[in-house]
């Protein structure tokens, strides 16, 4: 039973990327608690709350620390355990009570395929050691089996399509909890497959079928909160099409993009959740390229190809169209495109048009830098190199594309009268919707 | 004295020859919920407004009979629940969905008939199917269909109706808001009635409950909180009696002075503390008034794109009143434009980028490390972000001074609502040479329910602007000429101004005038000298009911500074908690006493009222709202799920107009659970009903009850507690259920 061999010395690795994660988990705390200070004064939950968070801090860094796969393994229940008792918060509201046993059960699901994963792990490279682990040339079909549950535990506690549930079905816990869970807990998938990236890297099979779920949950996650009206279901959707982008990004071997998305959509939404009291009344605006000239449509391409331009050179990603890093630099393109549309609805001057410019390559440009942060952040650590850029990852890239475009486009708005338009709204927002127990379906049946 | 009137609608249908139709059995049936405002203007209203026609004890009865209906777990109803607040949340969404539920401009029933042909979870089978496939194209229709579809007798519908309608009572309220309150074209974009809602809930009814009848009719005893509650009033009506009689006696010797300053607040118990700091710092008077001064005005400030209503929701706005740039040329309007658009941009730039398929998973990269350090900041230096981020505003976007253009009010109406409100606040003589005019708002950070806290009389908005065209008004030179031919003569040396009272922070902000004497500015400066020492006072006694007594003047404002400004703040203020008694009468029988907070104060003087047309204003107006208020904080305290809104901790807001809890729930309206209750299980706010204490003329007051019906309900129906201290007597008498007095 090599899992079950301890040698006090390998417990514990400190390489950068547990000194990022770490550095993102503490100052998520840190906030956190601090913010439910005041936010649950009078609560008499709220002393519970701070030391359960402080717990769920302790499970994280032993699990993004851990060079033992046990270790591993244990800070990973640690955390998802207290998390299920922070979601349900008092225990008398029966909604919460039953996200927080949705929660628990997927989550026991995943430490179950994930315990079953490192031992197959362990017995077929014959060491429990992640560093010597991650140095084995090639896996045998022990091995592979292996590796092929720790991913599916990764997508589960990364809320991916078809596994998302728990996560959609978790707004019945009070605010800090979520920002914590968006910020914190359902980062655990991505960094769980960053750590045994040399593992995965050698697997193509396993990597397009991350790749293709990741896109999967990236579309669908991102649709579903473009349906929704409620702000905290809104932002759980927008964690699963976010989550999805990031699985994508291991899936095309972007490992270090994909830690650099981790961490900074982890302070967004963490962030959003804090501050989601303050959208009463918010005007909503969106942008639409339907009306625009065929000419200002040329300038806001050639401002999207001016930010993927900035993008490469601060990004620190060498772009190739050869492997899957073009697929950064394609959403600076969007990004930077989608800006310069927005702008040029006005009329059209020479100041405008620099300004279109300067704002493609600005937002390309902010992209890059903050990836570039991260990236120098990770230095020291041996990741392997992109994905070549195949048939698959392609259709994925065009997928994108044609999605982005057809939002920008306008298309749902006009196709609104269609009966197939309609049968697609019901069936998302029915899909969207959270688990029937878990929502106060009587006044009476809510509990504060 | 006058006979009560005895309640005008029962429980039950009246049967009468022909059966009701649809729409009146709706109507009928409605009156168990209460109109629910959205969030942005959230106005307080008794939740048990239908049942007003009722004995108070009666009202509760039924209200709890309901309610207990409303928690009747059935599968069949949770089912029918889930899926009509699934519809409700699509379809009355006012901004938060980028891709909208689509044909909702066709109304409620007939865009959720359209799309329930396509919804899984409702055409299970094939009868189903064929259900929702030939449902009829109006909504009476649809609810004659399926009332006969679940075989309701006819003596029974509209208490079936009832209890469908019951089983939401925020979504309902709100649909209720939107038919009788909202702006006509508002709703044009997305029309609803409670027709409609119930045709909604029936069908679903139809599909997911068929077996679904009529619940119990049991009544349960008078529920023992009655009588903890007249106990309890009983008790603080002897204390505010006790307080108040000798001040009474010292008012018939008072000699007037005149003062050196003037100031008129709102009626909102949070003045009243004020208002004894500021007269403790020196030589002033000030008197009480609805925080709307009396004008039916929409405003639009500079910054503003649109005008917005002003004024109490039971009066009509008849005025627009625009904020122009003043003093100011045209390269520093330029200025500010153009720094208004740069911030505009900023937060569209954001939301394209949020509001699109890819886009989002960049935006997120950008901006992560910048709100990563915005939280932090906001987290440990709340304080200090506003500050810096109100320095960074106005240097991007330099203020330029803007006075409100009154033209679109004649000048007559302008002298009628000065004259009206002069003459109503008792303000006929006397004038100091200083007359501020302050209205008031809340200033609170990342807070659902800012509205709540900010002039009921105005809308739920702030009451500046209205006082500061009050001012403008007086200081016209035609406007004094008017009224100086009508019998009032405002002194030349006398200047109008307005102000903004910060109700978190006690900070009064004084709107600058053009043309003031020179003399007057030594006294505008002493005024604002003593309303900085009167906040650090009120800042003191107010921390200390946040349990931080003991703190110096700096200190307390640092903390009020330090609510105000911080984003996980769920307190930022009391607002209205405590809320217990309306008194009209002169400012000297207040004046001496100290009344916590807890008193909605109105100025007035009956010998200059001798028909008893302002008390009657007063009565119908001021104090209704005062009763509408005191009733939602008795309800929220005395059942927080029932009536409202729950822990902020859990809130989920939704359409960006009304909380929800968690996932998805019943529109939670009422206060939430933080807004009356200092910590779970120990309420701050005290449940009581409103008690009104007139000093006139009993014989006066009882001519005024007489003729007014909503009187005669609230009074004899023991909404509203009715005390009348007689100045010819200096007795105070209470008024009994069936409108008669005893001594009190």
């Amino acid at each position: 039973m090599d899992l079950f061999q301890l040698h006090a010395e390998d417990l514990f690795r400190a390489d950068s990327l547990a000194w990022v994660m770490s550095g993102l988990i503490v100052f998520v705390i840190i906030n956190v608690r601090s913010y439910a200070m005041r936010y649950l004064a009078g609560d008499r939950f709220q002393r519970w709350h701070r030391f359960l968070v402080l717990v769920l801090g302790g499970g994280v860094l032993a699990m993004v620390f851990a060079n033992h796969l046990l270790v591993l393994l244990a800070g990973w229940m640690v955390s998802n355990l207290t998390l299920v008792r922070l979601m349900i918060h008092k225990g008398e509201w029966r909604a919460a009570r039953y996200s927080g046993w949705l929660a628990f059960r997927s989550f026991g699901l995943g430490f179950v395929l994930l315990g079953a994963g490192f031992w197959l792990l362990a017995e077929s490279a014959g060491t429990a050691s992640i560093e010597a682990l991650v140095q084995q040339d090639e896996l045998n079909a022990m091995g592979f089996a292996g590796l092929l549950l720790v991913a599916i535990a990764a997508l589960i506690q990364s809320a991916a399509w078809p596994f998302h549930g728990w996560l959609t079905s978790s707004l019945n816990a009070p605010t800090p909890v979520s920002a914590l869970m968006h910020a914190g807990i359902v980062n655990g998938g991505g960094f769980l497959l960053v750590r045994l990236a040399p593992l995965f890297a050698g697997e193509t099979l396993l990597m397009h079928a991350l790749f293709i779920l990741g896109l999967a949950t990236a579309v669908v996650g991102t649709f579903w909160k473009l349906l929704q009206t409620d702000i905290k279901r809104m932002l759980a959707c927008s964690t699963m099409g976010q989550m999805g982008f990031m699985l994508m990004q291991c899936g095309m071997g972007l490992w270090a993009p994909a830690i650099s998305h981790l961490c900074w959509h982890g302070l967004f939404k963490a962030y959003l959740f804090l501050s989601s009291s303050s959208v009463v009344g918010e005007k909503h605006s969106i942008v639409s390229a339907a009306a625009l000239s065929p000419a200002r449509l040329v300038l806001a391409s050639l401002s999207g190809l001016g930010g993927a331009v900035v993008f490469a050179q601060t990004s620190g990603i060498p772009v190739s169209l050869r492997d899957t890093s073009c697929l950064m630099a394609i959403l600076a393109v969007t990004a930077a495109a989608q800006v310069s549309v927005g702008l040029l609805r006005r009329p059209l001057s020479a100041f405008l048009m620099l300004g279109t410019f300067a704002a493609g390559a600005g937002a390309g440009g902010l992209y890059g830098v903050n990836i570039h942060l991260i990236e120098a952040a990770l230095g020291s650590l041996h990741l392997p190199p992109p994905q070549p850029l195949d048939a698959v990852y392609t259709a994925g890239v065009i997928v994108i594309l044609a999605v982005w475009a057809a939002l920008l486009f306008n298309l749902p708005a006009r196709f609104q009268s269609h009966d197939r338009w309609k049968q697609i709204y019901v069936a998302s927002l029915n899909a969207s919707q959270p688990h029937p127990q878990t929502v106060t379906a009587n006044r009476t049946a809510y509990q504060s | 004295m006058c006979v009560a009137a005895p309640p005008e609608v029962r429980i039950l249908p009246i049967l009468e020859a022909s059966p009701p139709s649809i729409r009146e059995m709706v109507a009928m049936a409605s009156n168990v919920v209460a109109p629910v405002w959205p969030l942005e203007t959230s106005i307080a209203v008794n939740p048990l407004q239908g049942l007003e026609d009722l004995p108070f004890e009666d009202a509760l009865r039924e209200a709890r009979r309901q309610h207990a209906l409303c928690g009747y777990a059935d599968r069949g109803r949770q089912a029918v629940n889930r899926e009509w607040i699934k519809w409700c949340a699509a379809y009355f969404d006012a901004g938060q969905a980028t891709i909208a539920m689509p044909g909702r401009d066709r109304g409620f029933y007939r865009s959720f008939a359209e799309l329930a042909r396509f919804d899984a979870r409702l055409t299970g089978s094939e009868t189903a199917s064929a259900l929702l496939a030939s449902l009829p194209d109006s909504p009476e229709d649809a609810i004659a269909r399926c009332l006969r579809e679940i075989g309701i007798r006819e003596a029974q519908q509209v208490e079936f109706i009832r209890q469908t309608i019951a089983s939401l009572p925020g979504w309902a309220g709100y649909v209720k808001w939107k038919e009788q309150w909202q702006a006509p074209d508002a709703r044009a974009a997305r029309p609803a009635s409670l027709v409609e809602f119930a045709a909604v809930g029936l069908v679903l009814t139809v599909l997911l409950w068929p077996g679904a009848r009529i619940l119990g009719f049991h009544r349960n005893a008078a529920p023992t909180v009655i009588d903890d509650l007249a106990a309890r009033e009983a008790r603080f009506r002897k204390s505010l009696l006790e307080k108040l009689g000798p001040q009474a006696d010292v008012l018939r010797t008072k000699q007037t002075v005149r003062s050196d300053a003037q100031l008129v607040f709102c009626i909102d118990v949070r003045s009243e503390p004020f208002r004894r700091a500021i007269e403790a710092q020196g030589n002033y008077e000030t008197l009480g008034f609805a925080g709307f001064f009396g004008l039916p005005v929409r405003v639009q400030g500079i910054d503003d794109d649109h005008a917005l209503d002003s004024c109490p929701v039971l009066i009509q706005p008849s005025h627009e009143v625009r904020d122009e740039a003043s003093d100011c040329d045209r390269a520093c309007l330029g200025r500010h434009e153009r720094g208004r658009s740069l911030l505009r941009m900023r937060g569209e730039l954001y939301q394209w980028l949020k509001y699109n398929f890819a886009t989002p998973f960049a935006l997120v990269e950008m901006l992560g490390p910048w709100l990563g350090l915005r939280m932090i900041a906001q987290t440990l230096a709340s304080s200090f972000v506003s500050r810096l981020s109100a320095d960074a505003r106005s240097a991007v976007m330099p203020a330029v001074d803007a006075k409100p253009v009154l033209d679109g009010i004649e000048l007559e109406r302008r002298a009628a609502y000065g004259e009206a409100a002069l003459r109503m606040m008792g303000l006929t003589e006397n004038f100091a040479p200083l007359v501020v005019f302050c209205g008031h708002g809340s200033s609170s950070t990342n807070n659902a329910y800012a509205s709540a806290l900010d002039c009921g009389a105005c809308g739920g908005r702030h009451g500046g602007p209205n006082a500061r065209i009050l001012a403008e008004i007086l200081n016209t030179p035609q406007v004094r000429a008017v009224l100086d031919d009508n019998g009032l003569t405002i002194p030349d040396d006398t200047l109008f101004l307005g102000a903004e009272h910060d109700t978190t922070q006690d900070l009064v902000a004084l709107y600058p005038s053009q043309g003031q004497p020179p003399m007057q500015q030594s006294r505008l400066e002493k005024l604002r000298a003593d309303l900085t020492r009167a906040q650090v006072a009120n800042a003191i006694a107010r921390t200390a009911t946040f349990g931080q007594g003991g703190l110096d003047g700096d200190a307390a404002l640092r903390e009020l500074a330090r609510r105000s400004s911080d984003w996980a703040e769920v307190r930022p203020e009391w607002g209205l908690a405590r809320n217990a008694a309306f008194i009209i009468g002169p400012n000297d029988l207040t004046r001496n006493v100290r009344l916590e907070g807890r008193c909605f104060l109105h100025s007035y003087d009956w010998k200059a009222d001798p028909a008893g047309a302002y008390l009657t204003t007063i009565l119908t107006a001021p104090m209704v709202v005062a009763q509408w208020i005191n009733s939602q904080y008795l309800f929220s305290t005395l059942d927080n799920v029932a009536y409202g809104g729950g822990s902020k901790a859990t809130q989920n807001i939704t359409g960006k107009f009304g909380a929800m809890q968690g996932n998805a729930s019943d529109l939670m309206h009422g206060l939430p659970l933080q807004s009356v209750f200092e910590a779970d299980g120990k309420p701050y706010h005290e449940p009581m009903r409103l008690l009104t204490v007139v000093y006139a003329p009993c014989a006066m007051v009882d001519a005024v009850i007489c003729a007014e019906e909503v009187l005669k309900k609230l009074f004899g129906n023991g909404w509203v507690t009715l005390v009348c201290i007689d100045p010819t007597s200096n007795q105070a008498h209470l008024l009994r259920r069936d409108l008669t007095w005893a001594p009190a």
